[in-house]
């Protein structure tokens, strides 16, 4: 075993923890976050850093080979379209009515949809803005 | 042994990881909570099929993986615009 295989196996092993642990903090983040948003912002990180960082310790530690190409190409496409996704959703959940949770303090997209839009269902934007500019 | 040891630890992990998806998909009091669930779901699967992949030294579980993420992204997407909009074209 050269000094080459002993890199290898350190890096993707590095990895391999790195991904696991986002893994780890975005289901946790799934389970106790009090708000869709709060719970989208903990979720795309799985999508991004832990399946991009498992992904990157399967390639280090293959090499190019056919399985290396794959997994490079699954882990590049879910670093491209999680955050689309999140963003799609956030966006439709926010025009669909979900509203913020108590402890929030501004909510700019709110205020500048329901100006252009009179028919918003969140209601909730005068009580906020008048706390925010009282702190 | 050694990294085959750490790859069954990050298979029993990832499949415990799914228990809190599960909870948000019952419990989640609105829809996109519960398309936020699934959208996790489907992430988790996807990483799992791939350290599988490695573990069996198999290539058909990474097109599996690779399909399952295209398909997750599409649901996400279909199912957002149908929330906003009233209409999925």
């Amino acid at each position: 075993m050269n000094n080459i295989t002993v890199i290898q196996d350190i890096l993707s092993n590095f990895f391999f923890f790195a991904g696991m642990f986002f893994v780890f903090l975005g289901m946790l983040g799934l389970y106790r976050l009090p708000d869709v948003y709060n719970r989208l912002h903990a979720t795309t990180k799985i999508g991004t850093l832990g399946a991009f960082g498992v992904m990157m310790g399967i390639v280090i530690k293959l090499g190019f080979g056919p399985m290396g190409i794959k997994a490079i190409t699954v882990g590049l496409f879910l670093l491209l379209t999680a955050p689309v996704a999140a963003h799609m959703i956030s966006r439709a959940a926010h025009r669909h009515g979900v509203g913020l949770c108590e402890e929030s303090t501004v909510d700019d997209y709110g205020k500048t949809y329901c100006l252009i839009n009179s028919s918003c269902p969140v209601k909730h934007e005068e009580t906020i803005e008048d706390e925010h500019d009282q702190m | 042994m050694n990294t085959l040891n750490l790859l069954d630890i990050a298979l029993v992990f990832m499949v415990l990881s799914i228990i809190p998806c599960i909870h948000r998909i019952i419990k989640g009091p609105t829809i996109p909570d519960r398309v936020i669930a699934v959208d996790a779901l489907a992430t988790v699967i996807v990483v799992m099929l791939g350290v599988y992949s490695f573990v069996q030294e198999s290539v058909f579980f990474m097109d599996v993986a690779l399909v399952l993420s295209i398909i997750a992204f599409v649901g996400t997407v279909t199912i957002s615009k149908y929330l906003d909009e009233g209409v999925v074209f």
